[in-house]
């Protein structure tokens, strides 16, 4: 008994001295006195930029510590409200009801950034499909279950569509991504989806019930999901865009307002962004879907940073100012931005974000 | 013929029962190696000196972080545990109070984790202005894992002998002493292995941390309000999802030493017990 | 001096402190449940009943700006909570993961102590009981790897060849992600638990008693039947309710294998469905964007439920294991 007790009781003290020495020296190396940790959390698509923007700005200004976390843009937008956060990061620009219920938050676009519809098709994933608004609509309604529908086909002559049921995919968490395909349904359909019966768009909505239908967690979710689904269709953050079509799953081209069938390229997508420049208020909350350009991608989305204009503390805020700064200015660059396939914001928004920017204290 | 039937009887329930135990090995079997395998990228010396860096690097900061949420909240749920467990078990075992307690403990054990994490978030994180902190992670752990040693105590505590007690109380020793110095000692492996049960549990916990804990890419200070903590279920939840092959391949080195760690904890667990029994 | 009176009130001081300390749980458990009816108490206002009964998750418009209100709480126009599914799916996957692991762990337990020579049995034990530390997240990856394609390609078509007449086996497969691969990955989570405690409580049957059963002549499993299975039922039953308790409450395996299925029934055995205690994490986030707050309260009512279902289940148990045990003391 006593053999054991001590034996025992050595072991946790070696693994204390352990743990301790190690966090001990941890400490000295990576905290200086008076340096600033900022935390962001949110979107799962402005994740992947976030982890390659934090190391690389806090290599040239060691006083500050920033750690990105990927939880979902409802997280996002809530941490940063509640102050848990400095900066939530969210596809969705906050609606309405949020702003007036906590009018002091900012809405920072950072970049631009758009989805694609990806699909699981055994021999069709090389191609890209044509599909509108209203055809997806009806899949996501469970209008249309097989992939030889005549609609589709209609839309893809000379396709040899399989008669392979169609399992439509779509986020169990609250997702930007959600509110961007919500809203392109929306504005697509605004008879249908789009009408106050209709599911129209949030970061999260109600689904309607379709019984082959899977939700995921999470963008890579999707993406997993997808995989294992033959027949799957689901809405991707483009940062997973390359990572998904080297697992071999092929992605649309959707019709854009002016009836086009567009893919998401740096040139279609910067076409959106363009034309909606002049459409974008100061307070920067707007939707780039659907736009009435001829050769645009329809569904691309400003990149929120959301910020409470009254921080803890002046250094916290002087901080949280430097930083976005620099993600608008060195972050928004190519050897950046292409890694997560982002587009830079175009330099009018530039200047209106960094008006809000000024607005943190 | 009829002794025939019921010794094929016989034989074919030894056989099923055997099937069980090869049933049970194939998850077992199979997760160890799904991870390894896919761990092997990332295996390195650098996974235990680096911190995690964007989407790769090591994952010092979630290991030591680990020893730290996980191990503050066996120390805060270990003696509390014992204490209640001695109440329950010793000092008033038929009483009501004692049962009512019980009761509850057992109730606590099966509330879901997520409940407690929330509870965590809006009273500790929120409510006390503590933000994702070391110190809401640990309680939190502690409310998880506390019936567990509650539970081993007073099973432990029941099985010592009658006689123990008596003997020493006819010594002239106080209820005190007693119970501390004699039959807690005596109980001591029961006591000790729900300990390594709350421990292994908390180890591997992820909902609660994920809502007191937060999340931090840096190697813990000792601060423990006001200061996020990094831990290594949350790689395995959160880089599992990534589009980096680097973060998978984290993942399940992550996985890997979730595992190792639950080994060694189950190793010691099972020294205590088999030490107390050659003793007897 | 260990004189009378210091010792008197030094037992008193050790009885009131361990006593506190117990008491603590109480005070813990307590503020959980006041914490939850608090923060479910406008969902209940607007909800009501509808709440149990209702499919439909929805948590309104937050982009209309509209409001309505009910029983005198406000929610964003549309919002309308229930969690039919949600129960269905804890309670059937819950079902499925019993009927799974009883057989499974008794069948281990004996095999650990009537059948296998001691080295053999330890290392089984020892897998066993790693089996039960293993993190929920870690079984989650393999339920994702291993288990469910071999539910979408393997156990599911054959399930339907060879059991194709019952109704609830036919239909789409799908991937294998839904209700049978959640069932079968909390049979695997709740199996070591009961497995343990069979074992343990297997072994503290009397030998006497055995040995006797084997002397007139019975066979092993004869044995065990008549002696050690009745002998450690209430022990085997405890450790069922408290693998079932587990069962209900599992959360991070579970949401990765569910296909967190919202607004429908599951079809068959092969559906996606929803569990109460997955819902309320894949739901969180979404909920806190909701400025009226009433998201939040929903789940808070969806944890609030869960926690009563967890009461319903360990009163009843705990009442016969203590009349068992009383008929067991008498009886000996």
């Amino acid at each position: 008994m006593k053999f054991s007790l001590r034996s025992g009781g050595l072991a946790a003290a070696l693994v204390g001295a352990l743990a301790l020495s190690l966090a001990g020296c941890g400490s000295a190396t990576t905290q200086n006195q008076g340096s600033v940790s900022l935390q962001e959390t949110g979107s799962t698509l402005l994740y992947p930029l976030f982890q390659i923007w934090a190391p690389a700005y806090t290599k040239d200004h060691s006083d500050i510590k920033i750690t990105p976390q990927g939880t979902g843009s409802g997280t996002g937008i809530a941490d940063a409200v509640n102050g848990t956060v400095q900066i939530g990061a969210s596809d969705a620009y906050m609606a309405n009801a949020q702003m007036s219920a906590d009018p002091g938050m900012l809405n920072i676009p950072l970049a631009i950034s758009a989805q694609q519809i990806m699909y699981n098709i055994p021999g069709l994933n090389h191609q890209h499909l044509h599909l509108s608004g209203q055809v997806l609509a009806r899949i996501y309604t469970g209008k249309i279950t097989m992939w030889n529908d005549a609609a589709i086909k209609a839309l893809n002559p000379g396709v040899a569509l399989p008669a392979l049921r169609i399992v439509p995919i779509h986020r169990a968490d609250g997702s930007g991504d959600t509110f961007l395909f919500s809203q392109y349904l929306s504005f697509s359909n605004p008879t249908t989806w789009g009408s106050a019966s209709g599911p129209q768009y949030a970061t999260s909505i109600s689904w309607p019930p379709v019984p082959a239908s899977l939700s995921a967690t999470g963008n890579g979710g999707m993406v997993e999901a997808l995989q294992q689904n033959k027949g799957g269709i689901a809405y991707v953050g483009i940062s997973y865009l390359s990572q998904a079509v080297n697992d071999g799953l092929g992605y649309a081209a959707i019709e854009n307002k002016a009836g086009q069938f567009v893919l998401p390229t740096a040139q279609t997508i910067s076409t959106e962004a363009q034309s909606l420049v002049g459409q974008t208020p100061k307070d920067e909350r707007v939707s780039l879907i659907y736009g009435p350009a001829q050769g645009a991608y329809p569904i691309i989305n400003y990149e929120y940073a959301i910020v409470n204009a009254k921080q803890s503390s002046s250094t916290t805020a002087k901080a949280v100012r430097q930083f976005l700064t620099w993600a608008l200015t060195t972050g928004n660059q190519p050897s950046y931005l292409e890694q997560v396939h982002f587009l830079p914001l175009p330099p009018a928004i530039v200047k209106l974000s960094e008006a809000q920017i000024a607005k943190v204290q | 013929m009829n002794v025939t039937w019921r010794r094929l009887k016989d034989r074919i329930m030894l056989g099923l029962a055997a099937l069980m135990g090869i049933i049970i090995l194939v998850p077992v079997l199979g997760m160890i190696w799904l991870v390894v395998s896919h761990a092997l990228p990332a295996l390195s010396l650098g996974l235990f000196t680096q911190v995690t860096v964007g989407a790769g690097g090591g994952l010092a900061n979630a290991i030591v972080g680990t020893f730290y949420v996980v191990g503050l909240g066996i120390l805060i749920a270990g003696p509390l545990g014992i204490m209640a467990g001695v109440y329950v078990g010793e000092v008033d075992p038929g009483g009501s109070f004692a049962q009512v307690v019980r009761f509850t403990t057992d109730v606590m054990a099966g509330v879901p984790s997520i409940v407690i994490g929330y509870f965590g978030y809006v009273t500790l994180v929120l409510g006390l202005g503590w933000g994702f902190s070391t110190l809401a992670g640990a309680i939190a752990l502690s409310l998880i894992g506390i019936p567990y040693v509650v539970r081993s105590t007073e099973t432990a505590l029941s099985k010592v002998p009658r006689g123990m007690r008596e003997a020493s109380l006819a010594l002239g020793a106080s209820q005190s002493t007693t119970i501390w110095r004699v039959t807690l000692r005596e109980a001591l492996p029961g006591v000790v292995t729900g300990v390594l049960l709350a421990l292994s549990i908390a180890i591997g916990e992820t909902a609660p941390l994920l809502y007191t804990a937060g999340w931090s890419n840096y190697m813990p200070s000792l601060q423990l309000t006001h200061a996020p903590v990094g831990y290594l279920t949350y790689v395995v939840w959160t880089y599992i999802n990534e589009p980096f092959a680097s973060a998978n391949a984290l993942a399940y080195a992550a996985g890997l030493l979730l595992l190792v760690l639950i080994v060694i904890v189950n190793v010691v667990a099972r020294r205590l017990v088999s030490r107390s029994r050659l003793g007897r | 001096m260990a004189t009378p009176g210091k010792v008197r009130a030094l037992d008193r001081i050790m009885r009131v402190a361990t006593g506190i300390v117990a008491g603590g749980s109480l005070v813990a458990m307590a503020a959980i449940l006041v914490f939850l009816l608090r923060d479910s108490w406008p969902s209940i206002l607007y909800n009501g009943g509808h709440f149990l009964t209702s499919i439909t998750w929805n948590i309104g418009n937050l982009y209309s700006g509209a409001v309505s209100r009910h029983n005198g709480v406000m929610a964003p126009h549309g919002a309308a909570y229930g969690i039919l599914p949600f129960i269905l799916g804890t309670l059937l996957s819950s079902l499925i993961a019993v009927v799974l692991a009883v057989p499974l762990a008794v069948g281990i337990g004996l095999l650990l102590v009537e059948y296998l020579p001691r080295r053999v049995g330890d290392s089984l034990s020892f897998a066993v009981e790693m089996l039960a530390g293993i993190p929920s997240v870690v079984i989650g990856l393999w339920g994702i790897a291993v288990l469910i394609p071999w539910i979408g390609r393997g156990l599911g078509p054959w399930l339907q060849a060879v059991f194709g007449f019952i109704p609830f086996l036919r239909g789409p497969i799908g991937s294998g992600q839904g209700l049978l691969a959640s069932g079968l990955v909390l049979a695997v989570m709740i199996t070591p638990i009961i497995a343990a405690t069979t074992r343990d409580v297997l072994r503290q049957t009397p030998r006497e008693t055995k040995d006797g059963a084997l002397g007139l002549g019975l066979t092993r499993w004869e044995m065990i039947r008549a002696v050690s299975l009745p002998w450690s039922a209430s022990g085997i039953f405890g450790a069922v309710i408290l693998g079932l308790g587990r069962a209900l409450g599992e959360t991070m395996a579970v949401l990765m294998v569910s296909g967190s299925a919202v607004n429908y029934l599951p079809q068959n055995i092969f559906s996606p469905i929803g569990t109460m205690a997955a819902t309320i994490v894949s739901q969180l986030d979404s909920a806190m964007t909701d400025p009226t707050g009433m998201a939040v309260h929903a789940l808070a009512e969806i944890a609030l439920v869960l926690f009563v279902m967890s009461i319903v289940v360990n009163v009843p148990a705990r009442l016969l294991l203590s009349a068992a045990a009383r008929r067991g003391g008498e009886a000996q």
